[in-house]
């Protein structure tokens, strides 16, 4: 009797449950996206926010610095997001400007994704400011999707961000509606209802689809969903077609889920303190041997790593290696290694020596061409990566002309880091320039100058007039000629019209 | 028949050459250029005679032939001054393809590095300011360059000429009136003798400037 009363108990709760919905419609369960939109992330990651005078983030877009974020002073002084910077300060003189920063939102969005998996497994960025979370699995858990809520706005209101959180059945509906601060959608039935109503910004299409689209009439997302599908196909571009259908939930969604990246660390003790090459190095190759199954196994590489000489009773000397690319060739680390080791001295010896790497990234092979030569910017970077190990990053660079009438400036350096920033000048200098130029000019009775030619000077062509640079507080106003040295030799040189100084500024090599 | 005589195993190699640019030079140079895979040392005391210029026409032509996705350097290690990018730009080089190296100071780090970056083989030229350096790592040098075919060009004071050197090629340099004059010293595959340039033949091309417009 009390067992059949027991399983009737355990029975009970399937039967008096009333079927799910999603039971009969789908084969497997229902999804739900939690969307978090974080429309001001551009401004919170740094403490600008707290700034009570009107400050905008700002980005170059099609040459022109466009603002992309504002604070509540520049909203209230009537600066939107999209106007052009010179309109915000024509706005508001007290204006500041930042730079925007894609980097630190990423990192943002990628230490709150790590924080978010606690609610969920499923996590995925969503560049630039959103960030989704599959939700259905941890309703059970937090018993109530407005719990999970809570708990989400919570951390962010901590980390003080604005924020939209919105759920929907598809990833890209929860998405779109955060964007346009909908409010939440449960079913799969009110989808199609509540998608249609918004505005086609959401979408986040480029300009000039949907500047398209806009010239046809369409102003809301179902307005678009409503076109005919070839039509559209043809016209606006498959991928956009498939992305409606995944919004409406008439495609299969998929999403990559965020990982928290990892790295790798070792460490051997030594015997006894040492300061002998050979021992680090035979240490350092076992970990590296690690290091190397380990990337192996989980095909990836690394970009930077540590390597710790660790000291009785002082602090570890540390050595850091930072790779052009990422790499996972023992051989080659070791070689870098091997190169600094021969010239670091350590102060004391050392007791045991660890390594460090930065996060690994996944593998991406390079491959080689037919006949399985190495491709030259394989080579490049090794030798580029040997020079810099050796002499440091400032040592090697490239050089650019620049466009520009100050001779000092009319050319760059350009020493990786700096390689986006300077373009080179498609403008050919029409004069005749020397193909030396003096590191800055010199008197040319000086006795540096002295150095470099012999004999005495005679002037045979010029003068060039260059008078320039009054913006930059740099100003220069010469007089340029070409001289010859009774020995033969050209020079460039300019009489400063100010302080009526000769002074040697090239050679013509 | 006569391919199959077998000519000795510098004989390839010597006759890979660049083009000086110069028609006189090139007359008289074996092969009419430059040689390509081999030292060549130009002995030269004080800078500002068209020393670099001599060399703009070849370095403008290996800058340019290369395709875009297999683009070699032309390494300047330790050179005197700063190379001026609006200049080599007059010249014709294509500047994306210069790399300076400015190794720490002294001759035993310059030579490492003109070493490692002919031996690298991401090098179609290196230019190099080297004052002391003994017949075994010249030797090596030389090696280097022949295996990957790289035009390496060593800048060295007139004291040098004294000294032995393995260079297929040895110039010295100097300024009389209105002509550079080239004074060949050794050239493997020719005879040594003097070459006189019109200091106006070294001048950044005209061409150029009018391609480019």
């Amino acid at each position: 009797m009390a067992r059949s009363l027991h399983s009737i108990e355990l029975d009970s709760p399937a039967t008096a449950e009333p079927p799910r919905v999603d039971a009969h419609q789908a084969p497997n369960k229902q999804r739900l996206w939690l969307a978090a939109c974080l429309p001001n992330l551009a401004f919170e990651i740094s403490q600008k926010p707290v700034l009570h005078t009107p400050a905008v983030v700002v980005e170059p877009q099609q040459s022109q610095l466009t603002v992309i974020a504002v604070n509540a002073s520049a909203q209230a002084a009537g600066i939107e997001t999209g106007s052009k910077l010179s309109t915000a300060f024509a706005l508001a003189a007290s204006l500041q400007a930042f730079e925007r920063s894609l980097r630190a939102e990423r990192a943002s969005l990628e230490s709150l994704a790590g924080w978010a998996q606690a609610l969920t497994s499923l996590v995925s960025i969503e560049s630039p400011e959103s960030m989704l979370l599959e939700v259905s699995g941890s309703l059970r858990l937090f018993r109530s999707l407005e719990a999970i809520k809570a708990k989400l706005g919570e951390e962010l209101t901590r980390r003080s961000f604005t924020f939209r959180l919105c759920v929907a059945p598809t990833a890209t509906a929860a998405l779109w509606l955060a964007r346009a601060a909908g409010a939440d959608v449960l079913s799969p039935h009110e989808l199609t209802g509540r998608l249609g109503a918004l505005p086609l910004a959401v979408t986040r299409w480029p300009q000039p689809a949907q500047e398209l689209l806009r010239e046809l009439g369409v102003r809301t997302v179902g307005e678009c969903a409503r076109l005919p599908r070839d039509g559209f196909a043809r016209r606006i571009g498959v991928a956009y077609l498939h992305e409606l259908d995944r919004a409406f939930g008439r495609q299969v969604e998929v999403r990559v889920g965020f990982n928290r990246p990892v790295s790798f660390r070792s460490k051997i003790e030594l015997f006894e303190e040492s300061t002998d090459r050979v021992i680090f190095l035979e240490a350092i190759e076992q970990m590296l041997d690690e290091l190397s199954a380990e990337l192996r196994m989980k095909q990836a590489q690394i970009r930077a790593f540590k390597i710790g000489f660790e000291h009785l009773h002082r602090a570890p000397t540390i050595e850091q290696f930072d790779l052009l690319e990422p790499s996972h060739d023992k051989e080659q680390l070791l070689r870098l290694i091997k190169d600094r080791l021969e010239r670091c001295q350590l102060p004391v010896p050392a007791v045991g020596v660890r390594i460090r790497t930065g996060f690994l990234v996944p593998l991406t092979i390079q491959a080689a061409d037919l006949f399985e030569r190495v491709p030259v910017g394989t080579l490049t970077r090794a030798l580029l990566e040997r020079l810099q190990e050796r002499f440091g990053a400032a040592a090697v660079y490239a050089v650019r002309p620049v466009a520009e009438h100050r001779p000092e400036k009319a050319w760059a350096k350009l020493n990786g880091e700096t390689e986006a920033g300077v373009r080179s000048s498609e403008w050919l200098e029409p004069r005749d320039r020397p193909l030396w130029l003096l590191q800055r000019p010199v008197p040319l009775e000086s006795a540096v100058a002295r150095d470099h030619y012999r004999g005495s000077i005679e002037l045979c062509s010029g003068p060039e007039r260059i008078e320039s640079g009054w913006w930059d507080e740099q100003d220069v106003a010469r007089d340029y000629y070409t001289a010859v040295s009774s020995h033969g030799q050209k020079l460039w040189v300019f009489r400063d019209r100010r302080s009526r100084i000769w002074h040697l500024h090239g050679l013509f090599g | 028949m006569n391919s199959r005589v077998w000519r000795g195993r510098g004989a390839a190699a010597a006759r890979a050459v660049i083009s000086t640019g110069f028609p006189p030079l090139d007359n008289y140079l074996p092969g009419g250029g430059w040689p390509k895979g081999a030292i060549t040392e130009i002995l030269i005391d004080g800078y500002g005679i068209g020393e670099l210029a001599l060399l703009m026409p070849a370095m403008a032509s290996l800058t340019q032939s290369a395709p875009a996705k297999a683009k070699k350097w032309i390494a300047w290690v330790s050179p005197p001054f700063v190379p001026y990018a609006p200049a080599l730009q007059q010249h014709g080089v294509d500047t994306e393809c210069v790399l300076m190296i400015h190794p720490a100071h002294g001759n035993k780090s310059r030579l490492w590095a003109v070493e490692q970056t002919v031996r690298s083989g991401s090098s179609a030229g290196v230019l190099a300011w080297v004052a002391d350096a003994d017949d075994v790592i010249l030797r090596r040098l030389q090696l280097a360059a022949e295996d990957q075919s790289c035009w390496t060009v060593l800048f060295r004071p007139q004291s040098a000429r004294q000294q032995r050197s393995p260079a297929a090629l040895r110039i010295m340099l100097s300024q009389h009136a209105a002509v550079t004059r080239i004074q060949i010293l050794k050239c493997r595959g020719g005879r040594p003798g003097i070459v006189d340039l019109e200091r106006q033949l070294l001048a950044p091309p005209v061409r150029s400037l009018k391609a480019r417009q």
